[in-house]
């Protein structure tokens, strides 16, 4: 289960970097064509559409990777039992609003994948197909928020601290802005 | 309930769900929540409706785009030996000037500040090099850690810099525009910074080790050719973009197109490299996204609420000067910047300053810049200031000693927050003139 469970997760963020790639590509593809005079309409609306599916796919991993920012200041002070109550706290808040947005997200996919709603912008597709990165990124944040959960809850502490902790004792700083 | 009460309500939870370590995009979200649950006449059909169309439209976005792609950059380059490079190449030059190779950190961090977004890696990056060079050298540890520290804050005033982006995205404003303000404040900064340092070694000169031997003219120039990569990497993004090639958004691609060939050139670039810079662009590409995505719903519950408008209205009824208003401002955003980092804080105030800086008449790309340097202020400033705690990482310093030593300089950001609030036009004047005035 829990390889199966890291392995989703990563899945997903690798999805994420394939289609922040794919933006890159598309970019340099548009500009170009549009030198040579061809065409490009659309493609804006295509990579609008990359963007928000790398945003959302790539959730459950960031978050595992402890790149989710929040304030740190009171819990950094805390002595280790006290953080772990607050951990958990987080946790379960967190759990629950995912729980709600990935909730609110599909069933509002579902009614314009019954009502045939496409796309307002030049191309015609319909809309739940982009909007559906939303739907599964947001159920897999969630899985991964009460994963973790489930772990502090047995006495682990957090997979997001640890993995900020490494990163950081290796001198490495390229993902803190 | 009347609308202080209402945003009072909202500010306590909001600070209690931040201080005690909610995720911060999650925290705007769930403000944004209860705002439109309990001060709304909105059905809970229609908030979970609204915040589903507010998470996804701020994310589908073409201009948002740009992001990921300047973060890309940046990842790439910082596993590139562009700053072992870079130090070779400028340190033949600065033999005569006063305090000598202490001004590598000050021209390393502005012009790897012109190739990436972020300080942390600016800070990280040159003082990977810099620094034992420097202390193996001889130089005064304090003076050196200072500068690193807050020259590696030019990486988000010298464009590109992510935090404008976020800005611009946040305002609603041109990211293009924004880019161009940043470049007189960001020589000016680097010109206060150089001043500082030379102005110190005229007064401690026993501090100052001796200079290197000097080498011939044709021998400094040789070594300069280390700096002809990110030379040209600078001149071909500005190519781009000025020959009407590329859009603001779109050069964003072309900067990583040439960070990658920098990369191949220097024989950094093998597919270790590339993945982990894509999977690292990825992660806080979409940490970014997310808190603009909890507070663009945020910000729809504070339009639907009014408070907005009513801070808005009651700020111009005090009929502050705009000289007033801005230093009320900076005081606010240097306490938020004790707790939050610097596109929080961006984000989380755009909704309710922002229509108040318009009220006063204040320019869009001036306050950009204006909070730019405040965030800068933020990162240099403990108790979280992460440039502190970037070379408190490399060091094993206490990051409240490199704080203190990072102090004049510090002075040297609040004299240009000061020079450019008496002086708008050395902000708003560069993208005037290359751009035409905005309408």
């Amino acid at each position: 289960m829990r390889r199966f469970l890291d392995r989703l997760y990563d899945a997903a963020g690798y999805l994420a970097a394939f289609f922040i790639f794919a933006i890159f590509a598309s970019m340099l593809a548009t500009t170009t064509m549009r030198e040579l005079g061809m065409r490009t309409g659309g493609w804006e609306d295509i990579v609008s559409w990359l963007t928000a599916a790398a945003a959302f796919l790539g959730l459950a991993h960031t978050f595992r990777f402890g790149d989710m920012v929040r304030v740190e200041l009171l819990l950094s002070k805390m002595s280790p039992p006290r953080r772990r109550i607050f951990e958990i706290a987080c946790l379960l808040i967190g759990s629950v609003f995912m729980a709600y947005l990935a909730y609110s997200a599909t069933a509002y996919v579902y009614q314009s994948w019954l009502g045939g709603d496409v796309a307002g912008g030049l191309l015609v597709v319909p809309i739940w197909i982009p909007q559906a990165s939303f739907v599964i990124g947001s159920w897999l944040f969630f899985i991964a928020l009460v994963d973790e959960l489930i772990n502090v809850l047995r006495g682990d502490r957090p997979v997001y601290v640890r993995a900020a902790e490494e990163r950081h004792a290796r001198g490495d700083f390229s993902e803190d802005v | 309930m009347n609308v202080v009460e209402i945003g009072g309500i909202l500010l306590i939870l909001m600070m209690l769900l931040l201080s005690g370590g909610v995720w911060i995009a999650m925290s705007l979200a769930m403000i944004g929540w209860v705002g439109m649950t309990f001060f709304t006449s909105k059905s809970a059909e229609q908030i979970s409706q609204t915040l589903f169309s507010a998470l996804w439209e701020s994310n589908a976005s073409w201009e948002l785009a740009a992001l990921p792609m300047f973060i890309w950059m940046g990842e790439i380059l910082f596993r590139t030996r562009l700053s072992e490079q870079m130090f070779e190449g400028l340190s033949p030059w600065l033999n005569r000037i006063p305090g000598r190779l202490m001004h590598t950190t000050i021209l390393g961090c502005g012009i790897f500040g012109s190739v990436s977004g972020s300080s942390a890696a600016t800070t990280a990056t040159i003082a990977k090099v810099a620094l034992p060079e420097l202390l193996r050298r001889g130089y005064d540890e304090r003076m050196a850690l200072g500068s690193l520290a807050t020259a590696g804050t030019l990486g988000i005033l010298i464009p590109p810099s992510i935090t404008m982006v976020v800005y611009a995205v946040a305002a609603d404003a041109s990211i293009i525009r924004i880019f161009l303000a940043g470049f007189i404040p960001g020589f000016i900064l680097m010109a206060l910074f150089s001043g500082y340092i030379v102005w110190w070694s005229i007064r401690h000169p026993d501090k100052v080790p001796a200079a290197d031997a000097d080498l011939s003219f044709a021998e400094k120039l040789r070594r300069s050719g280390s700096l002809i990569p990110c030379t040209l990497l600078i001149v071909f993004i500005v190519w781009v973009l000025i020959a009407g090639w590329a859009t603001a958004t779109e050069c964003a691609a072309y900067g990583v197109l040439g960070s990658l060939l920098i990369a191949a050139s220097s024989r950094s670039l093998n597919w270790q490299n590339f993945r982990d810079s894509l999977m690292g662009a990825t992660r806080v590409s979409c940490m970014i996204m997310f808190i603009l995505a909890g507070a663009a719903f945020l910000t729809k519950t504070m339009a639907f609420t009014g408070i907005p408008r009513a801070l808005a209205e009651w700020v111009a009824s005090l009929a502050l000067s705009p000289i007033a208003l801005i230093a009320v401002l900076a005081v606010l955003y240097i306490i938020l910047g004790t707790a939050l980092d610097g596109i929080s804080m961006i984000v989380l105030t755009a909704a309710v300053v922002l229509p108040m800086i318009q009220q006063a008449g204040i320019d869009l790309i001036w306050f950009g810049i204006f909070i730019v340097l405040l965030v800068e202020i933020a990162e240099v400033t403990p108790p979280v200031g992460f440039n502190l705690f970037v070379l408190q990482n490399m060091t094993g310093k206490d990051s409240n000693t490199i704080a203190r030593a990072a102090l004049p300089f510090f002075g040297c950001l609040v004299v240009l927050i000061g020079l450019i609030s008496v002086f708008p036009s050395l902000v708003t004047w560069f993208p005037d003139y290359v751009m035409g005035v905005a309408k």
